[in-house]
């Protein structure tokens, strides 16, 4: 059993595919042992994935062109990609906003939200800035792996983990493959 | 006809000719993804997922039906390749996230996702935004998830007669409509939800049992409607260990109606809110005081001597039996029990009729199934209907006559020369009732007023007004009790709401009610059936059959 290089970020989504990422509990160590190496992800807040890793792990929607570069490094330096949760799979709820033009989801995201007073739009440069359109990980890069889910059961992603660290392409049914 | 041989997956059966190319599969217990296709409804071929090859030919098999020769293919790559393009067009254009949506967990369109292993779209999704109509009072119609399968449409005019739903536009434009593209609260429709119980996703949805639960999570209760005297079967869905209802469904196993429910049974027996009388009441000089049961049993008996009953449609036969073992002939209705001119056909005949007659009942409106039943004959220009009314009635609309009443004469004119007319009628005035009768063409189908009225004929209870110096009723309805002659009686209540009427009384007892109670009543047709008990009470009302039976027993020891 060979070694299983893993890196992960988090895009527009809620870190709930992380927390049942973490879910996995005492599995994470047994999946450590068999040779998982996690380098890159928001759990170890590194933030540049290592050439030569062998799966990519997204989480969240693209949604601003901070994320479009990110994935788009991803898919650079990961020989797979994996899109985790039903965000990064089909966009999921960040998609909704995509009804609604940009300056107005501001103001209402930073102005007119009832518990905001005097609000203000933040405007640095340093960050990323809105796509007219929150897209899935697949509109942007190529993916190979997908787990849907909100989130995904922690059982769903050991069950990936683990058939990838023996050289299996994993395939979700059952109880696995769920959309919420 | 003889029996045709086709190959299926290289076998050679022999099927009977007539069935469609599913029901072939099904009876062989091929399993085919379906969608769009319900077995109650006729197919349409919409959705495309039930894809089989035939020849080399790609064909829908819920539409085709079995030919000699065919050379059925379920499982070839083609096959499989294009019924996964079909999903993933399904879920394409509008929004079907699964994790925001109301039914998810028992929608069909998810679980073919989960069949077929979908674990991304092909296609763009959520590109443009459909409108939400919540206009109508019972049913939420979002298009953002419409499969475009049209299986409210058909269960609107196939099984429901009221060819509310329609569509409009083509290709990635087809809309839901209903009417001419009005918002469904203002639409002509009367709210029989049945195509929120066949839509296979989160568009049409029962805004009630929104977030109440799943069907996994109920017992589902199969019980007759005892509203109106039609009965119609019910699918009750209770939530297992609560004592709440989620939803009813339409039984389409039903005998009596075939799926079919109106607003009445679907919704409003669920949004009952007029108040309850609680406990047992008894006047004293100072007014009601709470009484008990056995304190209610020693005046019973003390009171029973000179005691007659009236009681109404809405008691079941166990409980009419009761009584009149307890008050033998001395029990009368308090409303008309008689039919003017008696049925001579069932519901089933309606599906064959040709010629309807409605006189003095709004189909819409009191007996929403029979009208179901009446109008996908009419709407689907398989019957003519005459309306015959004193005031509005909605049926006028889609009439091929409509006289009023007085003028009845002029109808007959009409009536004479049809082959057979079926007369559907509620009250009859003298004149109607001898010129109906006079036509030796016509069937009858009473409506009674109440549930059980055909319970009470059966058991020889008679309408009569008389007068006893103690008076003990039993009912739902009391506004009749105005016309009896009984103001000057000791009056013992049993009624499951508070009544204007109540308090003219001397007791008054609590009754369970609707979804509370239990037993067996006639329908119309003079069918038995049986109404199951769902909830438990939550007021302090008694089980009349259980205190029936208790005083029964007690009261042959006294005398």
């Amino acid at each position: 059993m060979g070694k299983l290089k893993v890196a992960s970020i988090w895009c527009e989504g809620c870190s709930g595919c992380h927390m049942s990422f973490l879910d996995m509990d005492e599995r994470l160590v047994e999946l450590i042992s068999k040779g998982l190496e996690i380098n890159a992800t928001p759990i170890t807040d590194l933030k540049v994935p290592d050439e030569g890793t062998d799966i990519g792990i997204i989480e969240g929607a693209v949604a601003t062109d901070h994320h479009e570069e990110d994935v788009k490094l991803m898919r650079e330096r990961c020989k797979l990609i994996l899109a985790l949760g039903d965000c990064a799979v089909f966009g999921g709820i960040p998609t909704m906003r995509n009804y609604v033009p940009i300056p107005d989801l501001l103001e209402r995201g930073y102005i007119t939200t009832e518990s905001t007073v005097q609000g203000k739009i933040p405007t640095s440069d340093e960050i990323g800035k809105h796509l007219s359109k929150v897209k899935a990980a697949n509109e942007v890069i190529k993916v190979d792996l997908y787990v849907p889910g909100c989130p995904p059961s922690a059982d769903a992603i050991y069950y990936v983990l683990k058939e990838a660290l023996e050289g299996r392409v994993p395939v979700l049914s059952g109880e696995l493959l769920k959309y919420e | 006809m003889e029996n045709i041989k086709i190959k299926v997956n290289g076998n050679e059966v022999e099927v009977s000719p007539g069935k469609t190319v599913l029901q072939v599969l099904k009876d062989l217990g091929i399993h085919v993804p379906v969608l769009c296709n319900y077995e109650p409804l006729l197919p349409q071929g919409s959705c495309r997922l039930c894809l089989v090859e035939d020849r080399g030919v790609l064909k829908t098999a819920c539409t085709v039906p079995v030919e000699p020769n065919m050379d059925i293919k379920t499982d070839t790559p083609n096959v499989i390749a294009a019924r996964k393009l079909v999903l993933q067009l399904l879920f394409s254009e509008r929004n079907h996230y699964c994790m925001y949506c109301e039914v998810t967990g028992e929608c069909e369109l998810q679980d073919l996702g989960y069949e077929f292993g979908l674990d991304h779209f092909d296609f763009p999704t959520y590109e443009r935004k459909f409108p939400l109509d919540d206009s109508h009072e019972f049913i939420m119609m979002d298009h953002n998830r419409c499969v475009l399968c049209r299986r409210c449409v058909r269960a609107c005019s196939e099984v429901a007669g009221h060819y509310v739903l329609g569509e409009m536009e083509r290709g990635i434009d087809t809309m839901i409509i209903a009417d001419m593209d009005v918002p469904l609260g203002k639409s002509t429709c009367v709210s029989c939800g049945l195509c929120a119980q066949v839509c296979p996703t989160g568009s049409i949805t029962d805004k009630r049992s929104a977030y109440l639960g799943r069907e996994v999570q109920s017992d589902i209760i199969y019980s007759n409607c005892d509203i109106c005297p039609v009965g119609c079967g019910m699918e009750i869905y209770k939530k297992k260990g609560a004592n709440f209802i989620v939803k009813i469904y339409g039984d389409w196993n039903s005998e009596v109606s075939q799926g079919l429910l109106c607003k009445k049974g679907r919704y409003l027996s669920l949004y009952d809110e007029k108040e309850r009388v609680s406990g047992i009441r008894i006047k004293d000089d100072f007014g009601y005081r709470k009484g008990n049961s056995e304190g209610l049993i020693k005046l019973i008996n003390s009171k029973i001597k000179d005691a007659i009953a009236y009681v109404d449609g809405s008691l079941f036969n166990e409980e009419l039996a009761l009584i009149k073992e307890i008050f033998k002939d001395k029990v009368y209705s308090i409303y008309p029990v008689e039919p003017q001119i008696p049925s001579n056909i069932s519901l089933k005949d309606l599906d064959t009729a040709e010629f309807f007659v409605v006189i003095g009942a709004d189909l819409n409106r009191d007996y929403g199934a029979i009208g179901s039943m009446v109008k996908r004959r009419v709407l689907g220009k398989k019957a003519k209907l005459m309306v015959i009314d004193g005031e509005f009635n909605s049926l006028a609309k889609i009439a091929d006559y409509v006289f009023n009443t007085k003028n009845i004469n002029a109808a007959k004119d009409v009536l004479k020369n049809e082959k057979e007319v079926v007369v559907i009628y509620r009250d009859l005035n003298k004149e109607e009732k001898e010129v109906l009768s006079s036509l030796n063409n016509a069937k009858f189908l009473f409506l009674p007023q109440e549930t059980n009225t055909i319970g009470l004929h059966n058991l020889g209870i008679k309408h009569e007004k008389v007068s006893a110096p103690t008076v003990f009723i039993f009912g739902k309805d009391l506004e009749g009790i105005k016309d009896l002659p009984i103001e000057n009686s000791f009056k013992i209540v049993f009624t499951p709401y508070e009544n204007e009427e109540i308090h003219k009384a001397d007791v008054v007892v609590g009754t369970t009610n609707g979804f509370e109670s239990e037993g067996s009543f006639y329908n119309l047709e003079g069918k038995t059936l049986r109404k199951e008990k769902v909830l438990k009470p939550v007021y302090d009302a008694i089980d009349l059959k259980t205190f029936l039976s208790e005083i029964s027993g007690k009261i042959e020891k006294v005398f």
